[in-house]
């Protein structure tokens, strides 16, 4: 039996419900979506369409989805989770429409409704719960799992775990975290706890304050401290809030917006007297600059948003725009400069890093396709989506010219994640952040003055 | 692909799974499909059965092969970007995404041609050539994410169609599975004008309705030595209209000649690529010349010349590369920015003699303010190429109904003024009954005739490019009682 022109239908097949699936508040936003007009310009720019060709895990495909719950025709279950939480969160939709639909937005607020209609159970809770409720809002017991951290590498556990074979048995992808764990030392926020201000070496031009970060303080410190010399030596008092907390970036991409709020308020007020507040983290910094968009249903605390949003500043933005010594001091290292997706798609911050590494003397930047592709890190999306995180780094690596000595970034989600292409492609590259490389320059400037080092 | 992990009663899903390799294989659970009910005209909807993503032609074969023999109806998609409907399930059809075919197979310098797989993008033709001097000239402007298996089925245009021809002019050679599964190749070896019926012409442009095609080899162009752009600014869109007639009659063959109107100014401005037009003007021209180098500062001047002769405002030549990027970007992303203005719209592709360019747009502002409906206007002016955007907002009730008799009447303008209902978007779904605007019942009679050598249980992609003769009937009906009465 063939089809009959006659048999086919006439009709349109759609039809809207006014009946939404969306039960809770702070629902996914209309207004985000009607921007989208199912062109298709965001598809290649996906690095999980990309990967697997499925248009449910191509930004217009969620966006549809997405809205498709508003109208009452899909339910918030578990088949809606899927592509909702398979996205990366990394952006590059945002930079490839044409019409500015916040797809990011729009999967923040489904991801929210999602978590309240599904509450996680059983391990996925307690994990859930012990990352994003017990540790990461709390300096203190960072800092402890640090200290641990400090033991496990210092003790020779680290040695025993890997030579005995112990660490075979752990899940793949945390073995291969295991193996790239930086080593943890003293963070910023303890060492300057009692000094109310770093002042700035020489003419004091401005102040700031910092944001410290939870991973990059614990993990990191030692940019943390960067961060702070680059910011001294070009003329900046630097306070760090000791109330402040964790952005809470975290927390909204799991869709814990609660919590995000709960956070979000306590680094407003945290942040209140500050006229500038620099970041080194790009997921940090977006998350801080898109608080006010936490507080939809709460106008109060949306215009507080709004003003401490406006005063929220990448540091390499922040450096390109209010001028930095040049340094004298060469660093001969040929870099490749990798776009973290928050900083690049999220904030917009491009040409201001790669300018910054230009000027330091010695650097030979060398051009990689697709810099600004995603690597897989997003957040602790490598954690929760470990497979599709493996696929989406492997492609990041492939594009990583192997004649590049250093990988630069803006992001330690990014720098671990890098790390691990890295370990795991046999590389031998040095994963840095684009700070660091101005702080050696200037710490070797130093040194050349004092005559340890000569020309 | 191993059957594990599927679940459903549909043996046919079963079956279609089995033939697939790999992960990844198949769709069939409503949340996934949904996100295939439509494709860039999204005016109709309807879920597909399944989708299935073959690796390679014997797997569409096979899927097709299968389909034939149980009779399922079945239709090809590579990005789904159509603005025409081609690659929506009218029918709840077996979708076979042809994403996954997406290698470049081989690229022959010496005989300037590549041979690509469906789901190949466009603009990577290109991306992967350029470093030896070559391009690929049909550029939608989707071509940033659209399949040239797509483009084959739609026999895709673009801007610099103008100078270069559209699709079907750079095709050399397809390798088509028929709805009965069989598989031939046309055009062997690439080589052009091949004795016998011109089936490449035919295949291309059939909207995937007589076969699906797994391998293209496509004509690969050589760099234009030179290249200058052009951007004027005119306060009225007569004057830029004569300006496009001007440059085409002073035997200038621009390699694009484009035309965006206010309303698609504001859009554009308002939305992620702004180059800063001023907003109260009511026509900007985009011009592109290529060619060998000497010669192009002449024809820039020339340009210039008529500009200024028909009362531009202001008009400026790209200063770099970076300039003209900027300027396209804008141009290319102009359907999508809609949204920044306009929650929906439908896009129209009618095409006029460029003498009539005028008289057709004021005809369109017209047909603008009987529905109430804003219609912004982008469009390849040098070919007389029209894009009216129709915009809507599809919650408000009848507004859709709306915009669709809007569109139609569009369409009828266009034909009335000797032109054609689509330049390079299709027929699809979208202007199904405007066909009748430009062709007799037998004219369209002969054409199914065709689809049915080809098509014979028309499984593939039926309810496509043609009136159906149900709805013909009624509108004939209709027309006989209002002579009636």
């Amino acid at each position: 039996m063939g089809l009959n022109e006659s048999d086919l239908i006439k009709e349109p097949a759609c039809q809207t419900n006014s009946f939404s699936n969306y039960l809770w508040s702070d629902p996914p936003d209309e207004n985000k979506w009607a921007d989208c007009v199912h062109c298709g310009m965001c598809l290649e720019s996906c690095p999980t369409y990309e990967i697997t060709g499925q248009e449910q895990h191509s930004p217009r495909g969620r966006v549809h989805l997405i809205k498709s719950v508003a109208e009452g025709k899909l339910e918030v279950n578990e088949h809606f989770m899927d592509p909702v939480f398979a996205c990366l969160d990394c952006r590059a939709c945002t930079t490839a429409c044409p019409a500015d639909v916040d797809v990011g937005g729009l999967i923040e607020e489904a991801r929210g409704q999602i978590r309240q209609a599904m509450p996680l159970k059983g391990w996925k809770k307690a994990v859930s719960h012990l990352f994003l409720h017990s540790l990461f809002p709390h300096h203190n017991r960072l800092y402890t799992l640090g200290n641990v951290l400090k033991l496990y590498q210092k003790s020779g556990m680290q040695t025993f775990v890997r030579k005995t074979g112990l660490i075979n048995i752990m899940p793949q992808h945390l073995a291969e975290m295991e193996a790239i764990m930086p080593e943890v030392k003293k963070p910023v926020r303890k060492k300057y706890k009692h000094e109310k201000v770093i002042k700035a070496k020489g003419e004091t031009k401005s102040t700031v304050a910092f944001l410290t970060g939870c991973v990059m303080d614990v993990m990191f410190s030692e940019i943390n401290e960067a961060t702070i010399n680059v910011l001294t030596r070009n003329g900046n008092d630097v306070m760090i809030p000791q109330n402040q907390t964790c952005c809470g970036a975290l927390h909204v991409h799991a869709g814990d917006r609660e919590m995000g709020r709960k956070l979000a308020k306590q680094n407003i007020e945290a942040f209140q007297h500050a006229e500038k507040v620099i970041v080194n983290s790009a997921g940090c910094g977006c998350m801080l600059k898109e608080y006010p968009e936490l507080f939809r249903e709460d106008p109060v605390w949306r215009q507080k948003a709004e003003t401490f949003s406006k005063k929220v500043e990448d540091i390499s933005k922040y450096l390109y725009d209010t001028g930095y010594k040049r340094p004298i001091a060469e660093i001969k290292a040929r870099v490749v400069y990798h776009d973290a997706c928050h900083l690049a798609h999220g904030q917009g911050i491009r040409d201001e890093p790669r300018s910054l590494l230009l000027d330091i003397p010695g650097v030979e930047m060398v051009e990689m396709a697709n810099a600004d592709r995603c690597c897989g890190s997003a957040g602790i999306y490598n954690i929760t989506n470990p497979e599709m995180a493996k696929e989406v780094l492997d492609s990041k690596m492939k594009n990583v010219p192997k004649e590049a000595e250093m990988i630069v970034m803006g992001n330690p989600g990014c720098m671990l994640q890098m790390a691990m292409g890295v370990q795991k492609n046999g590389r031998n590259q040095k994963i840095v952040h684009t700070v660091q490389l101005l702080d050696w320059a200037y710490q070797k400037e130093d040194r050349l003055k004092e005559g340890e080092e000569c020309l | 692909m191993s059957l594990k992990g599927i679940r459903t009663n549909d043996k046919h899903i079963k079956n279609l799974a089995n033939i697939v390799e790999g992960n990844r294989s198949i769709l069939y659970k409503k949340e996934d499909l949904l996100a295939y009910d439509c494709d860039g005209f999204t005016i109709h909807r309807r879920l597909p059965r399944a989708v299935v993503f073959p690796n390679n032609t014997e797997e569409v074969a096979k899927i097709v092969k299968y389909c034939h023999e149980h009779d399922l109806p079945f239709l090809a998609r590579g990005a789904g970007t159509g603005l025409s409907g081609g690659a929506i399930p009218l029918n709840g059809e077996v979708i076979i995404s042809l994403v996954k075919m997406k290698r470049l197979i081989s690229v022959d310098f010496e005989n300037r041609r590549a041979v690509v797989e469906p789901g190949f993008v466009n603009l990577k033709l290109t991306n992967s050539i350029s470093d030896k001097g070559y391009y690929y000239a049909p550029d939608p402007s989707s071509q940033y994410c659209c399949t040239i298996g797509g483009n084959v089925g739609e026999n895709a245009g673009g801007a610099h169609c103008l100078k270069y021809g559209v699709t079907t002019n750079h095709i050399l050679g397809l390798e088509v599975v028929l709805p009965n599964g069989e598989v031939i190749e046309i055009g062997k070896d690439g080589i052009p004008d091949a004795p016998g019926y011109d089936l490449l012409g035919l295949l291309t442009g059939s909207e995937g309705t007589l076969g699906i095609v797994t391998k293209i080899t496509v004509r690969i162009l050589k760099n234009p030595e030179a290249k200058q752009t052009v951007l004027a600014y005119f306060d009225n869109v007569a004057d830029g209209s004569q300006a496009v007639s001007d440059i085409i009659s002073a035997g200038i063959v621009p390699a694009a000649l484009e035309m965006m109107d206010q309303i698609a100014i504001e859009a554009v401005e308002a939305a992620a690529f702004p180059v800063g037009h001023p907003k109260d003007i009511e026509a900007l021209l985009l011009i592109e010349v290529d060619g060998i180098s000497a010669g192009i500062d002449e024809q820039i001047h020339q340009i210039l010349e008529v500009c200024k002769r028909n009362h531009v405002r202001e008009v400026k030549v790209a200063q770099s590369e970076e300039e003209r990027a900027r300027w396209w970007a804008n141009r290319k992303t102009g359907f999508g920015a809609m949204g920044a203005i306009s929650p929906d719209y439908l896009v129209q592709d009618g095409v006029i003699p460029r003498s009539k360019l005028p008289e057709v747009l004021n005809r369109i502002h017209e047909i603008s303010r009987e529905y109430g409906l804003r219609i912004a206007n982008i469009f390849h002016a040098g070919d007389g190429n029209l894009h009216p955007l129709v915009l809507f907002d599809a919650r408000k009730p009848g507004e859709t109904e709306k915009a669709l008799k809007a569109g139609s009447a569009c369409l009828q303008a266009c034909a009335d003024a000797g032109g054609s209902i689509t330049g390079e978007h299709g027929v699809g779904i979208e202007k199904r009954e405007e066909m009748r605007f430009i062709f007799s019942d037998e004219e369209i009679a002969a054409q199914t005739d065709i689809r049915e050598v080809f098509n014979p249980k028309n499984l593939l992609n039926a309810g496509k490019l043609f009136p159906t003769p149900g709805r013909c009937l009624e509108v004939k009906k209709e027309e006989k009682s209002v002579t009636a009465s």
